[in-house]
């Protein structure tokens, strides 16, 4: 027999038993687009774990006093940041971006004409990068601007819609709270911060002028700030980063290593961390899962072969009488086998294509389609088959074609 | 004629164990059938025939003794080498035809060439010459169950002669049979031993036994008469 009439003899005597071949399918068609499915999905979920492990929110430090530090008369007053610890920050190794700003209320940020309530924040040149914002228009505030006290300033996206109707607004003047600056430049507001109400409002003004002029200060202390966000490179190692950070703001406010800190350094990457492990064990979860109701599938397949090795007993006894070899017979019954589960293979492919696709959908990961997993889901389904269907094919073979020829 | 028989057995035994008692189902029989012949073996239900047609038809291996088909000694022939012997000499008949009822007449005459090697390039065509030799050409694509018994057989001796084999082996070819259709049969089997086929036809029926031209009897396993049938001679 040679391949293509092994092949045609498997198809015929698949197709000569529709119902019955529909329903073994069955098992291998739910357990091939399971498996499929939840790899595909566990793919694009990791996908989707590295990108938020990888991105600057991931990556940020922030640091801000401890307010839930136990106060008594012995302990001694919070102490603030300083631009100077900003500028330590600055320089260790794999930080990109390192940044101290000051905070007010609520600032009135007007044109001539027009007016609208937001934030003021008195900032470096890093703090923008920091934040992961673009540049839309103009350019960033520098360090000369704030060694100058230049009077300028940068506003964001929401504020050019809002008081300048479209019109280029660089050069424009406008004012924060009654302070005239000149608009520098125009910037998005990157999304992936938490944010509240009026939160594309905003005007970006060097530290010492807000300092000045708008937030107010520390009058004990200068070149205060109310919080630092230090960002570091992709790959390196943070941890590292923030125990150097740890070392900085210890030397800059006389704090004894072991001693209490007055401050806080926060984080989300272990938070992140977290998450990624508990969908990698998920998506892992989900194949096993699939995995399993293919071990079924192919535990119906072995059983359907099973049923047609012994209902066509007298059919082997007569090939074999007229000269089929005992293992011309195994390989083709193991084709059968293997070419039902290759056909459920593909129809659970389809399937489990469609349930990602959907799942993709609904929770609007990144469209991904990965063809070693649809390779792996398609190869399980062939594996299941010689597996369970060598069973089968080896009785049949073994078959003695005298009792075979006579069995009813 | 050969010098040596197609067929040879030598103090052929087989003895089927049932628990302590050994049953001999064949007792050292001498048997030699010799190309072109038309032998009938004949005997009662339990006499050994059935087993004699399995050694004879390579499906079975003797206790004792030796079976050598065209040359070759079955005991000492790997299972592979067996397929192929029945593939390439010997030709089955069933008394129950034996035709696989999803395929066509056809189809089930091309049976014995598919499994051979190398695979002969014009399988349609033979199997067509055959079933034109079983008068059947015009019922090729039909399906066994869209025959009668006798037209059934028919297809059945057309697979038997796909092979191009030197011995067709009849088990009861007319059991399944009326007397009218069996007449048909036998003589469709006379024809292919004019051709020079030897002809074996295991039978308990003395009327089919009648179109041989030599009647081998068996009784209790061994062979109790050895006689030249004149009038079918």
């Amino acid at each position: 027999m040679n391949i293509i009439s092994t092949v045609g003899l498997a198809f015929s005597s698949i197709i000569e038993h529709p119902l019955r071949s529909a329903l073994t399918s069955l098992g291998i068609i739910i357990g091939v687009a399971s498996v499929y499915a939840m790899l595909a999905f566990g793919d694009a979920a990791k996908a989707q774990v590295e990108e938020s492990l990888n991105s600057i929110s991931s990556r940020t430090m922030q640091v801000w006093p401890d307010w839930n530090r136990r106060r008594s008369s012995q302990s001694r007053p919070q102490m603030p940041f300083t631009e100077q610890d900003a500028a330590e920050m600055r320089n260790i190794p794999g930080v990109i971006a390192s940044t101290g700003n000051l905070q007010g209320s609520n600032a009135t940020i007007a044109t001539d004409t027009n007016d609208v309530s937001g934030n003021a924040l008195g900032v470096d040149a890093d703090y923008l990068k920091a934040l992961g914002n673009e540049i839309l228009l103009g350019e960033n505030i520098t360090y000369a601007d704030i060694e100058q006290k230049a009077p300028v300033a940068v506003i964001s996206d929401g504020v050019h819609n809002r008081l300048f109707e479209g019109q280029n607004p660089i050069g424009q003047t406008i004012k924060v709270n009654n302070v005239s600056f000149i608009v520098k430049g125009v910037v998005t507001k990157a999304d992936n911060n938490i944010s509240f109400g009026n939160d594309d409002i905003f005007a970006w003004v060097p530290l010492p002028l807000a300092r000045d002029r708008i937030t107010g200060g520390n009058p004990f202390v200068r070149n205060h700030v109310s919080s630092l966000r230090v960002v570091g490179q992709l790959g390196a190692d943070l941890n590292q980063v923030e125990d150097e950070m740890d070392v900085i703001l210890r030397r800059s406010r006389d704090i004894k290593s072991g001693a209490p800190p007055d401050y806080r350094i926060f984080s989300s990457r272990a938070w992140r961390q977290q998450a990624a492990d508990s969908t990698k064990t998920l998506s892992y979860i989900l194949a096993a899962m699939g995995g399993i109701s293919l071990i079924v599938g192919g535990v119906g397949v072995m059983n359907i072969m099973l049923v047609s090795v012994s209902e066509r007993t007298r059919e082997i006894g007569l090939r074999m009488a007229v000269g089929a070899k005992g293992s011309t017979v195994l390989i083709q019954f193991l084709t059968e086998a293997l070419l039902l589960c290759a056909i459920s293979g593909v129809i659970g492919l389809l399937i489990g294509f469609g349930v990602f696709k959907v799942t993709v959908d609904i929770l609007k990961l990144t469209f991904n389609f990965n063809p070693n997993v649809a390779l792996l889901a398609f190869s399980s389904s062939l594996i299941i088959g010689l597996l369970f269907g060598f069973l089968p094919a080896r009785r049949a073979s073994r078959l003695n074609p005298i009792q075979a020829l006579r069995h009813d | 004629m050969n010098a040596q028989p197609l067929i040879s057995c030598r103090q052929l035994t087989k003895i089927y164990v049932m628990g302590k008692t050994k049953l001999y189902a064949l007792n050292n029989i001498d048997l030699d059938i010799s190309e072109g012949e038309f032998v009938a073996i004949m005997g009662a239900s339990g006499s050994g025939k059935s087993t004699l047609m399995n050694l004879i038809g390579a499906l079975d291996q003797p206790s004792q003794g030796h079976v050598t088909i065209n040359g070759n000694d079955i005991s000492e022939l790997k299972p592979k080498a067996l397929s192929k012997l029945r593939n390439e000499t010997i030709g089955f008949i069933f008394q129950q035809f034996q035709l696989l009822p999803k395929k066509t007449a056809q189809q089930n005459v091309e049976l014995p060439l598919m499994y051979r090697t190398p695979r002969p390039s014009n399988i349609k065509d033979m199997a067509l010459a055959c079933l034109e030799t079983v008068g059947l050409k015009d019922r090729a694509k039909h399906r066994p169950m869209e025959l009668s018994g006798g037209q059934q057989q028919r297809v059945a001796i057309a697979r038997a002669l796909a092979g191009q084999p030197k011995i067709i082996l009849a088990d009861e070819p007319t059991g399944a049979l009326d007397s009218k259709t069996s007449i048909d049969i036998m003589k469709l089997l006379i024809e292919l031993n004019a051709q020079g086929i030897t002809i074996i036809v295991i039978t308990h029926e003395k009327d089919v036994a009648a179109y041989a031209k030599r009647i081998v009897e068996i009784s209790d396993g061994k062979v109790t008469s050895d006689r030249l049938n004149m009038e079918a001679a």
